[in-house]
């Protein structure tokens, strides 16, 4: 069973060894390494790596600030500036099921999305890139319209609050 | 120099990979009477609507029964989120029969009746005043085979 495989490797191997040297494959294996490594630095990856900040055609802006569409009823700390992103909680913390929806204006292409503004819940809060925009918020005695809420308090993991994150779940118009 | 041609290549290849620019595809339009869930219901009851366990009830095996007596119609509307939402009658009235066509789990009968504006309007002007004690009569009723009881719950009168 293992025979032509191990003639296979062994044709190979000798195969390698009358054509390479030594200090031939030792350098191409370092300049592998080091290649490789050097990737990530090149100047194209860095302009990859600016344009979070820019958005795309589709999704302009920077997800980092209070001013991105889709936090126009945002209200707490920006899981984007947190480790996590505007779909993803940070490691550590989990999604709260139980959210604050609303819907925003994509400036882009002019549609209203469906904004699921899920908290995510388990650590402490992150502390960074704090927004209160809560448009169209109204005061607890509308409590159907209301954003103040722990919406951790529907969590599995505590109440305690991390940060919240912005998906988009639906298309209103 | 046909190694140097194809290391090229390959760099350029790795490059591409990395600036192709991700363009995402806006989502198909939501139906109204499911983005008016989603907006006024869905944070709490979730998107399938089973709730949270042990904070908010799922909806997922009483929408049913419920709907099949003129007591658990009137408690649907009643409940204080949806009979104080800011959903019309018309559009709660579609919301709820979307909610028991789309989130039961258990079968929808042949002879389930739609919502309508009129009905909405009926129940909904007097509050539920116990919430919890009026679902639990309720399904317990329908458990007990008393699917067109029409008792009173307990809302008030104002």
């Amino acid at each position: 069973m293992l025979n032509p495989i191990d003639d296979l490797m062994e044709r190979l191997a000798r195969g390698m060894a009358q054509r390479v040297s030594r200090r031939h494959f030792i350098g191409g294996v370092g300049a592998l390494l080091f290649g490789g490594g050097a990737v990530p630095l090149l100047p194209v990856a860095r302009g990859e790596s600016r344009s979070p900040a820019q958005g795309s055609a589709t999704d302009p802006g920077d997800p980092r600030t209070c001013e991105y569409w889709r936090h126009c009823a945002i209200d707490g700390f920006l899981c984007s500036c947190c480790g996590g992103s505007t779909h993803s909680c940070p490691p550590g913390t989990e999604a709260s099921a139980v959210t604050w929806l609303g819907t925003c204006h994509n400036p882009a292409d002019g549609h209203d999305y469906i904004v699921s503004y899920n908290d995510c819940c388990g650590k402490s809060e992150c502390g960074r890139c704090l927004c209160n925009r809560n448009e169209d918020d109204k005061p607890l005695y509308v409590p159907g319209k209301s954003n103040d809420y722990n919406w951790c308090a529907g969590s599995q993991v505590g109440i305690a609050y991390h940060c919240s994150t912005a998906r988009i779940i639906g298309l209103a118009k | 120099m046909r190694g140097r041609i194809c290391r090229g290549v390959g760099f350029v290849l790795v490059c591409a990979c990395t600036v192709t620019p991700v363009l995402a595809q806006p989502p198909a339009l939501t139906p109204a009477v499911q983005a008016n869930y989603m907006l006024h219901c869905m944070g709490c009851h979730v998107a399938d609507g089973s709730g949270a366990p042990g904070k908010v009830p799922s909806l997922r095996d009483t929408l049913v029964p419920l709907a099949m007596s003129t007591a658990g119609r009137r408690f649907l509307v009643q409940v204080p989120g949806a009979s104080q939402s800011s959903l019309s009658d018309l559009e709660l009235a579609q919301v709820l029969g979307w909610m028991v066509r789309n989130l039961s789990a258990r079968s929808v009968p042949t002879d389930f009746a739609d919502f309508t504006a009129a009905e909405v309007a009926r129940y909904r002007r007097y509050p539920l005043v116990d919430v919890r004690g009026t679902r639990a009569r309720l399904l317990a009723a329908a458990a007990a085979g008393f699917g067109t009881m029409s008792g009173t719950g307990s809302s008030v009168r104002r």
